[in-house]
């Protein structure tokens, strides 16, 4: 007897540390259709061993691949002095994705058998991503957020996103205001989503093959923060009050 | 080259206070100066509590007894509250001291580095990089 019991802590203690991986797969709350749940409200996604300024919020160009021969001018695009070209989200135009998903302010997703829908509490611009299968709709023009549709494999959500118009690529511009960086239009993202407890674990493909040699990723983190639920999303209304927009300050100033 | 200099003298001051205009919905080097330190004590008059962001105004009596309205530019209301911050802890009538950087057209604007109420209680401090709403 003594030694089954003996045995059967030995057994626990090797076999404790094996199963950890798929015990966090467990400890994630699912639909009734078992699909792991992300609803709720999670911080601004951070880089995963991000490098150098603003990590957290651009790409690093350690991840990105190079950029193809005479292509250099499409990615960045020197600042002009217009705002509405320098930096189109100070003028209240759409941040787009993926600029608009790699910003400070909370994210909240909601889910359910047909659609995973990504609010982002900047401009509240609702990413409304069918997951029930079905292909990329046709005759849509280019879009600042592009035509999305997400598929699971496994545990993980694949959204892939394409039909862009050209747009700025993200805050690049915060760290070298000489320039701002932008993606063309014949972008394609593919986003892989895998919760792990209560952070959601997020990696981007980016696909440019108008400027880059070959797709490449960059890996995020975001964490759920059930203690913002109450409070929800604040209503994120640009127009309102976007004085000293573009650095005129005056009466009459824009917008 | 004078000129070529200070936009890298810029740059390095951007690249520094990056962590400090993390809170904007624009880079804050375009409408702010950081060259320009702004330093004011006085009343605050008003608050506009909007995006995409809050604002509030502050009467200064200058040394001649005429006072200037200075406006200040600060984080967006969600940002606020989730650290908070709500419209009523803006006690308007109070004397505050606050920090910011000028608005680079030369108008009595500025970003907030700091908000202090007359008792010492700091109100806005710019959270640090990557702790919005925290």
């Amino acid at each position: 007897m003594r030694i089954w019991w003996i045995g059967s802590v030995v057994l626990a203690a090797v076999l404790g540390g094996i199963p950890s991986y798929a015990q966090s797969q467990e400890d994630v709350p699912r639909t009734v259709e078992s699909r792991p749940d992300f609803t709720g409200i999670y911080t601004a996604p951070a880089t995963v061993n991000g490098t150098g300024p603003r990590g957290n919020l651009i790409f690093n160009a350690p991840n990105m691949a190079p950029v193809k021969p005479g292509a250099e001018s499409l990615l960045y695009v020197p600042r002009t002095g217009n705002t509405r070209v320098d930096e189109p989200r100070a003028m209240c135009l759409p941040a787009g994705f993926p600029s608009g998903m790699l910003y400070i302010l909370p994210i909240q997703f909601i889910q359910n058998p047909n659609y995973l829908v990504i609010i982002p509490e900047l401009q509240h611009a609702a990413r409304i991503i069918p997951t029930d299968g079905r292909p990329h709709r046709e005759g849509i023009e280019p879009s600042y957020y592009g035509d999305s549709v997400g598929q699971w494999e496994g545990d993980t959500l694949v959204i892939e996103t394409i039909n862009f118009k050209r747009w700025i690529l993200d805050d690049y511009h915060y760290t070298d205001p000489t320039k701002s960086r932008w993606h063309s239009d014949a972008l394609k993202t593919t986003e892989r989503l895998h919760r792990v407890g209560n952070t959601l674990e997020y990696r981007i493909t980016i696909d440019d093959p108008k400027i880059f040699e070959r797709p490449w990723s960059q890996d995020f983190e975001l964490t759920l923060r059930p203690d913002w639920e109450q409070l929800g999303l604040i209503e994120y209304t640009c127009e309102a009050y976007n004085r000293c927009a573009g650095g005129d300050c005056s009466e009459d100033g824009p917008p | 080259m004078p000129h070529k200099r200070f936009f890298l003298f810029l740059l390095g001051l951007g690249l520094v206070l990056g962590g400090r205009v993390a809170w904007a919905h624009h880079s804050a080097l375009a409408e702010f100066d950081p060259s320009q330190p702004v330093k004011v004590t006085g009343t605050l008059e008003s608050v506009v509590w909007a995006n995409p962001h809050v604002w509030f105004f502050v009467d200064v009596t200058e040394a001649d007894g005429t006072v200037t309205s200075w406006g200040f530019s600060t984080s967006p209301p969600g940002s606020l509250m989730r650290r908070g911050i709500t419209k009523e802890v803006m006690r308007l009538g109070a004397v505050v001291n606050v920090e910011g950087a000028r608005a680079r057209d030369g108008s009595n604007n500025s970003s907030t580095r700091s908000l202090t109420f007359e008792d010492g209680t700091a109100v806005l401090a710019p959270p640090e990089e990557g702790q919005e709403g925290q």
